[in-house]
Parts: C-alpha cells; structure tokens; sequence
C-alpha cells in the first residue's frame, strides 16, 4: 500500500489548482483558476448559479480527464493516482444521484466498499458509517422509498465512510471529501447536524472539505475559508469573513445585502429591502 | 417488496422448482413417460428401448437447450438492465436478438457463396459466431446511442430499439426472399423461436459460450452494484467501470448470440427473469444475476412444455408463448412505472 503521507509534509498544500481553464462548446466554464488550500480546514466554494462551482468539483475529483493535470491533491498530481488510490484519497458526492434500483438503505452502504468485507465487519461498517448522520433507523428501508433529505443523509454516509471507515489501517493519513451541495434537501436542524458532524470529523481523522453551498450562512458559520466565483473565474479567496463582505455580493450575485453579526461572532448575511434589490 | 429476505432461500427454492419442471418436461408429451422409467432411462437400464430413445435423443436434448437458451438470456437481460441502469432493458426489446438473428440469417443464406470462408474457419460455430457479432455490435451501438456519461436516456433506448428491430426485420425478410426453400425452412424458426428440433449438437455449440456468460458475468456483480449510482459515482468509488462494461457487452452479446443461434428469437425472457427475481430477492447483482440465470431456465423449460402440450399433438412455436406472457407483463411493467416521474 502506497504511504500517501509521505507525499505531504506539514507545511504543503492538501490541494493546489494550478492555472486550470475548461471550455465545453467553446464557453469558458472555468477560467485561469488557480489556488492552494491547507490541509484540515472546511473551505467554501460560493457563487451564483452557473458560476463553475460543480465543474470545478467534478474536476477536482478526477471526473474530468483534461482538468487532471492541473491539479495536486494531497502532495501529489491527479495524474499520477490509480483508480484505487485516488478513492482511498478523496470521496466525492454529486448534487444528484439518480438510482432505478430498489436497493436497501444498508446495500447503497456497501456499495462504498471496493472489496467486499467478511460478512461480520461488513454489517459493522455498515452500522457505523449510518451512526455518522444518524440514519441507523434507516438501515432496512428501500432508499428509493426514502425522502430527499433521507437520501442526502445516506449518501452523506456512503461518501464518509468510503475514506473514513474503509481502510482502518489508514487512519491518520491524510483525505478529501468533496460535497456539493450536501444540505439541499435537509431541513435546519439537519443542516447543522451535518455541518457539526463534518468538523467533528475534520479533526478525528485529518479530513479536509471542500463544499459547494449555496446558503451563506452556513459557509459563514462553520468554513474556514470560502472561493468565490463569477462566470468560470476565482473572483475572491480568504477567510469567510473576509470574503462575505457587502462589495462582494454586490459584484458577484448582483444583489443587495446587508452584512450584520451573529451573537456569536460570526458575519450574517442578510438581503437588503426587496426595492433596493428590483 | 422482497418476498424473502434471506436471498439463499429464494435461490434454493429457485432450483428446487427448476428440478421438478424438468423432471416433468421429461415425462409430459405425445408419449408420456412415468417418472420411474425416466431414472431408468437417463441411467441405461430402460426395459424399453422405444421410452429409452425418446428420452435420452428427443426430450433430454431439448431440455437442456430449454436450460441453456433461458439461463443466457435470463442472465443476459439482468446484466443489460444492470448496464443500461434500467429494468426495461431487455435482449429482445432494444434488438440485440434481433441483430444477432440477422447475422445468423446471413449465414444461413449467404454461408454457401459469400461467406464462405466463414463458413470453413468456424465450422459447426459459424452461426453462434456471427449471432455473437451481431448481438455485441447492437449492444454497443444501443450504448452509444442512448448512454451519456452513463446515463441511459430510456426513450432513446427504446426507440433504438425499435429501430434496430426494423432493420433487422427488413434486412432478414430480403434474406428470405432470396432463400432456397430448403434454407427456408431453417428460417422460419429464426423468427418465431424455438427449441424444437434440439440436437445434443446445438447443445455442444450452445453451452460453451452461456456457460462463459453464466461464471463471467457474476464477477462483475459488486461494479454493477455501484454502477446503479451512475458512472461518475462508481468510478470514484474505484471500480474500473470501462472494463466491466467492455466485459458485460462482451458476455451478454455471447449468451445472447449462442441463444439466439440454436433457438432463433425467444423474446421476453431477459427482461421478464430479472425483473421476477427482483421481487423476489432484491437488486443486488450478486444474486440477481445467478438467480436470473435459474428462472430464465424456469421460464423457458415451461412454456416449451406449454408449447408441447396446449395444442397436442400439435406444437406451437415456444417464442410465440413467451410473447403471449412477455407482453402483457411488459404493459404491466409500464403501467406501474407510469405512476413515478419519468421511467
């Protein structure tokens, strides 16, 4: 087994994008991207919609094969990952996934595993990836039959324990999970849930995140940093704090907001009058 | 939504059921045949040499090639819903039985001038051969067609089919046209389907390409599986989703073509098994595939007793009843598709 640590040494990078341009049918999709992100942090990747956020994700988890080159994950070039090493590296969730199968809630579970387990560590992998989100009820249910929000919480589990849970002997190695838009169909309490879980996570097992969110709020609550894009470009990169400011909206979403402070600290986006904005 | 819980048990029950259709496959026809005088038969100590012929060089032949025929296109139709990512994916209906027939008709009428030199390279595997390319080039044209990114757009795909079907149909009635009548009478039962004249020889040509499907497919289980989440999912999960597809267009095209080659088009099969056996123990391809395998031959074996028995002593074509199921069944499957958004 590969030693992916050794690739990384504290003071690198846990993913540099260096310089990356996609066009589909000649439209920029994304446009000279370049940054370099820490390892153990919750970044946030903002901008309205058709910004190149979901491409930018799909690339960054080797979906798309031009976009390779251009990235360095975890101290090494996408280009040089197996199809196995990059999964034990990085875990990736789509913002939909469309499934015809009546599969059980524990069967999409294991589909996470790229070698099947002995039948007893196989159901103990399965109860504690859904002890992650809370969704052990769900265990026996034909996902199909499942609400939206109960899906995202059991696909939350598969992505996690795909680099979590998967190889034990792992641990500690350093690992990327890419989520976009992770939350959509999770009502607040859940949203927050999710969002508590995810750092827990970060520090357990040198996690870094990187997640596509539409809800400022959340980014402004629980990311370190945030990207922002407009139209293929990276428009801003800092701390939240820095990058949700009252200028930066306006450019990028076209839209008025005020930027108040939550009690405990952190910004609160909120829209301006509607006749400021129409 | 699954009948059982513990998959064993259905597939045991599966089998159990398998044995005593064939069991009665046997002894039921024109001349029926105890029980006791089959075992005597199959083991060489008939007291009647008539019961002994009938059995070991009309009805076991045909038994089996029932067997064979099903299982491959059982396990061929589970393993295309699987790769098309959809249960109305079936051999017959998206025309890779119908492209196959079509190379096993230009064969059959062109194998003695033309192709001749077909003819002299493959020998007794000339037809499974070229059932084999015609079935593996629609499987893949249908992919192109109608997969994007893994995403398999149904319309598209059936409508692919139906062209494909019509192609075929038009091509293999020009055949027809120009065919001996000696050539004619082969022909005839390309398209209606059955395993009538079964030989040990069809069985020796038949067996060797579905049982490859029948031990191959299943390694391909576990990708299947995380394919039904879609391409990129499966891909990031670490399955090497080219090869599998590469692999289970191979295989499928292999069953189907080797079915195809001794039986003609036995519609339905593909997609009616996988579909029951989904009731039955649930989608994981693990399971699915063998068991579909078990009652494709399940199917097969009874309708061709149907097919023997309904009108005796005259016998219908084996395709035809199937189709008498398979359609009603596929209105069925549409109808309670019709009820969720989109199929």
């Amino acid at each position: 087994m590969e030693n992916q640590s050794s690739y990384l040494t504290p003071s690198s990078y846990a993913l540099e994008v260096d310089n990356l341009t996609l066009c589909f049918d000649k439209q920029k999709v994304l446009d000279e991207v370049s940054f370099k992100l820490q390892p153990g942090k919750m970044v946030a990747i903002l901008g309205p919609n058709g910004a190149g956020k979901s491409t930018l994700l799909k690339s960054l988890s080797g979906e798309i094969g031009e976009a390779k080159s251009a990235i360095n994950l975890l101290g090494k070039p996408l280009t040089d990952y197996s199809l196995e090493n990059l999964a034990q590296a990085r875990a990736t969730l789509p913002q939909f996934i469309q499934l015809d199968f009546p599969f059980l809630v524990s069967e999409i579970i294991e589909m996470s595993l790229l070698k099947r387990l002995p039948l007893v560590a196989q159901t103990h992998y399965i109860d504690q990836a859904l002890a992650l989100f809370d969704v052990q009820h769900l265990k026996g249910r034909n996902y199909l039959t499942l609400s939206g929000g109960e899906q995202q919480r059991v696909q939350l589990c598969r992505v996690v324990a795909q680099v979590v849970l998967q190889a034990p002997e792992q641990l500690g190695k350093p690992r990327y999970l890419f989520l976009d838009e992770c939350v959509s169909n999770l009502d607040l309490a859940h949203q927050h849930q999710v969002f508590s879980v995810l750092n827990q996570l970060i520090e357990k097992h040198s996690l870094s995140i990187l997640v596509v969110l539409h809800d400022l709020n959340l980014a402004a609550q629980y990311a370190d940093s945030a990207l922002l894009f407009k139209q293929g470009k990276l428009v801003c990169q800092d701390e939240v704090t820095k990058v949700l400011t009252q200028d930066n909206i306006k450019q990028v979403y076209g839209f008025d907001a005020d930027i108040m402070q939550h009690p405990n600290g952190w910004p609160m986006v909120v829209p301006a009058s509607v006749q400021d904005n129409i | 939504m699954r009948l059982f819980k513990n998959p064993f048990i259905a597939v045991s029950l599966l089998v159990v059921l398998l044995l005593l259709s064939s069991l009665a496959s046997l002894a039921v026809g024109a001349l029926p045949i105890s029980v006791a005088d089959i075992l005597a038969s199959l083991t060489g100590q008939a007291s009647n040499s008539q019961i002994e012929l009938v059995v070991t060089e009309i009805r076991l032949p045909r038994l089996i090639l029932g067997l064979l025929v099903g299982a491959g296109l059982g396990i061929a139709g589970a393993a295309m819903q699987g790769l098309f990512r959809n249960p109305l994916a079936g051999p017959s209906l998206v025309g890779v039985s119908s492209g196959a027939a079509l190379f096993a008709v230009i064969i059959i009428v062109l194998g003695s001038t033309t192709f001749s030199a077909w003819m002299s390279f493959w020998g007794i595997f000339s037809l499974p051969m070229a059932a084999f390319l015609g079935g593996g080039l629609v499987t893949w044209l249908i992919y192109l067609v109608a997969s994007k990114n893994g995403q398999t757009d149904v319309s598209l795909m059936l409508l692919t089919g139906i062209a494909i079907n019509a192609i075929a149909g038009s091509a293999t009635g020009l055949l027809v046209y120009f065919a001996t009548d000696e050539e004619l009478r082969n022909l005839t039962f390309w398209t209606l389907g059955s395993i009538a004249s079964a030989t040990w020889q069809d069985n020796m040509i038949a067996s060797i390409p579905i049982l490859i499907a029948i031990v191959g497919l299943p390694f391909f289980a576990r990708s299947l599986n995380a394919f039904s989440m879609g391409e990129a999912v499966s891909t990031q999960i670490g399955f090497n989703i080219k090869k599998m597809k590469m692999m289970v267009i191979t295989l499928t095209a292999m069953a189907v073509g080797a079915a195809v080659s001794v039986s003609g088009i036995i519609g339905f099969v593909g997609l009616v098994a996988p579909h029951l056996v989904r009731l039955l123990l649930g989608p994981d391809h693990r399971w699915l595939l063998p068991a579909s395998a078990i009652l494709g031959a399940l199917l097969v074996v009874l309708s061709d007793m149907l097919a023997r028995s309904l009108l005796a002593p005259t016998e219908l074509p084996l395709g035809i009843i199937m189709s008498a199921v398979g359609g009603p069944f596929f209105l069925w499957l549409l109808l309670k598709r019709r009820s969720r958004v989109g199929f």
